[in-house]
């Protein structure tokens, strides 16, 4: 064997015992949910449940509405994705190929809104919307999408490496801009959309302090603080129902990526890279 | 007359590109800049709930803030969670290195795509999770800790203020480490090749090469996780908020308030929007700062100039 063949054979065992120990609490708490032996104590850490039973699920069915938390989350995510993203190649398209006045003065006036946390805006924000009579709706969860900031930017610099000759094609053949938005730079950018409709997706699914601000009741909340509602509610902690709980939300975002592992793994580290 | 046509022309031609940008601008003007104008003016007015006798008091709110020890030590906490958290990046680097070794293909999708396991999971679950992994009794960082050292470890890695911080850290770096590595990775593999060839020529061994070649290269990557790390940690919220039963008290004794939480504390739970908002003025501030330094030192914007 070469020294390099040894070097990888190393290299592959060490990872392979890192990622066991990192996914290994992963491990635990499917187990934990099918142990009848999780109640208000601990049982001791095992690879398999000590005592199998669906009984935490049953009883985590009795005591959150589940179903309920995942379609409104399912909704608001869905809407929330398609609009934000939208929104933005409609943005980025007119920065990338329009001409007009006011173009660089509107550009640098969204691009600003970057540096301004969310946070610092919540309570006016709050406010806001309690005066309009919009508090307990999904209204403050999906009205602030419609300038997804940072897709903005991507999609401009996504839209602008198009060639200008086939906008100009469109143009000799009398269509406008709408048909060149809709015919050309919408198809032509499928992996830009589906890189911020990830990314959007995966951070609304999250949710968590907004909605737990703007949204009272519970037929309406959203499957994050549904789920730590329930969690802060229990008088005395019972581990079994509680990690059932964990893995049934942690579910759908799986599922979605067991399907679209590629493209997550290189949308996220689009994002991360300038481009 | 001609000329006239002239410049209606250009102006209808000028004036096809705003419906594409009205309804971004005005939910930008609706959602950010009018509520960030009234995040500053609040903050200079005495008002515990908006539309019951403001008062203008200019810099008070800030004064009281700055000479509170609740507030000083939630931004203590901020700071020193946030420092601790940046972890994620030399650990993410080294994990993208060596999985980076093992060359393109199966096996180093297979890592990349585990690691990051972890990030996909949905957050509210990774946090009930970690609160049995770091239970005092019969949790699973202990009973590894207990293996591996062969003695009896019962740390309450959340509820003992010795250990909070480093409890918070551990989940938060579990949460974010492969985020960290994913783009290490994809920065690592932006490095042409042939910069390690000739390095290999002259004999450099593997470690050398890491040293003086892959880190200097790497240097916006690290800059950008460090300021994107810098900025996420002084919003830190949902898991800590989580982790003390819904309560932005930041339990144990407060050792997990964040900035983020003492503001919500003081909107919704003690409502106080004159000292809340003074509060989000400096957290503001503070993320105004770094992105700065993100634009300035990434060079994020520079290419916006060319046309």
């Amino acid at each position: 064997m070469t020294k390099g063949k040894i070097r990888r054979i190393i290299n592959i065992t060490l990872l392979a015992a890192l990622l066991l120990i990192v996914l290994t609490p992963v491990w635990w708490a499917v187990v934990l949910s099918f142990d009848r032996a999780a109640t208000t104590a601990l049982p001791e850490f095992s690879w398999l449940p000590h005592e199998l039973s669906t009984f935490n699920y049953k009883a985590a069915a009795r005591l959150i509405d589940l179903p309920r938390y995942y379609l409104n989350t399912l909704f608001v995510t869905a809407v929330n994705t398609f609009v934000s993203v939208f929104f933005a190649m409609m943005c980025g398209f007119a920065f990338a190929k329009g001409k007009f006045w006011g173009k660089k003065f509107l550009y640098v006036f969204m691009l600003a809104v970057m540096m301004v946390p969310f946070e610092s805006r919540m309570v006016p924000l709050f406010i806001q919307y309690r005066n309009w009579g919009m508090l307990n709706t999904w209204f403050p969860l999906i009205l602030g999408q419609f300038a997804y900031v940072y897709g903005i930017f991507f999609a401009r610099q996504n839209i602008a490496a198009l060639p200008d000759s086939l906008v100009e094609s469109v143009y000799l053949d009398g269509g406008g801009v709408w048909r060149v938005f809709f015919s050309i730079i919408l198809p032509l950018s499928k992996p830009v959309m589906a890189t911020l409709g990830i990314l959007q997706a995966i951070a609304h699914w999250n949710a968590y302090l907004w909605p737990l601000v703007v949204i009272r009741d519970s037929s309406k909340q959203v499957i994050s603080v549904g789920v730590a509602l329930f969690n802060a509610q229990q008088d005395s902690v019972y581990y079994g129902p509680r990690m059932a709980v964990a893995v049934l939300s942690a579910i759908p975002l799986a599922i979605m990526f067991l399907f679209l592992q590629k493209y997550i793994v290189a949308s996220v580290a689009v994002s991360g890279i300038k481009q | 007359m001609s000329n006239k046509k002239h410049w209606k022309m250009q102006l209808k031609k000028q004036l096809r590109w705003y419906p594409f940008l009205i309804i971004s601008v005005a939910a930008l003007v609706l959602f950010v800049y009018i509520p960030m104008g009234h995040t500053i003016s609040y903050s200079l007015y005495n008002v515990s709930i908006v539309g019951y006798g403001e008062k203008f008091v200019g810099l008070k709110n800030y004064r009281t803030l700055l000479g509170q020890s609740q507030f000083l030590r939630s931004l203590w906490n901020t700071m020193a969670l946030t420092v601790m958290g940046l972890l994620t990046i030399p650990l993410g680097f080294f994990l993208a290195v060596f999985i980076n070794s093992l060359g393109k293909g199966k096996t180093q999708s297979f890592f990349r795509i585990g690691f990051y396991l972890p990030n996909i999971i949905t957050g509210v679950s990774v946090i009930l999770m970690f609160q049995a992994v770091l239970q005092g009794d019969g949790g699973l960082l202990n009973a590894f800790l207990s293996f591996i050292t062969g003695r009896e470890i019962s740390v309450r890695w959340i509820s003992d203020v010795r250990y909070a911080k480093l409890g918070a850290t551990i989940l938060w770096c579990w949460m974010n480490t492969g985020y960290s590595m994913l783009v290490n990775l994809a920065s690592l593999q932006s490095i042409p090749s042939e910069i390690y060839e000739a390095a290999v020529v002259d004999g450099a061994t593997p470690w050398k090469k890491i040293r003086y070649l892959t880190i200097p290269l790497m240097k916006n990557c690290f800059t950008f996780l460090l300021v994107t790390g810098v900025i996420n940690g002084l919003s830190r919220f949902t898991d800590l908020y989580i982790l003390g039963t819904n309560s932005s008290a930041g339990l144990p004794g407060g050792t997990l308030q964040t900035i983020l939480m003492y503001i919500y504390q003081f909107s919704f739970e003690v409502p106080n929007f004159g000292i809340s908002s003074a509060g989000s003025m400096i957290l503001f501030a503070l993320v105004f700062v770094f992105t700065m330094i993100n634009v300035k030192m990434t060079g994020f914007l520079n290419d916006e100039e060319s046309n």
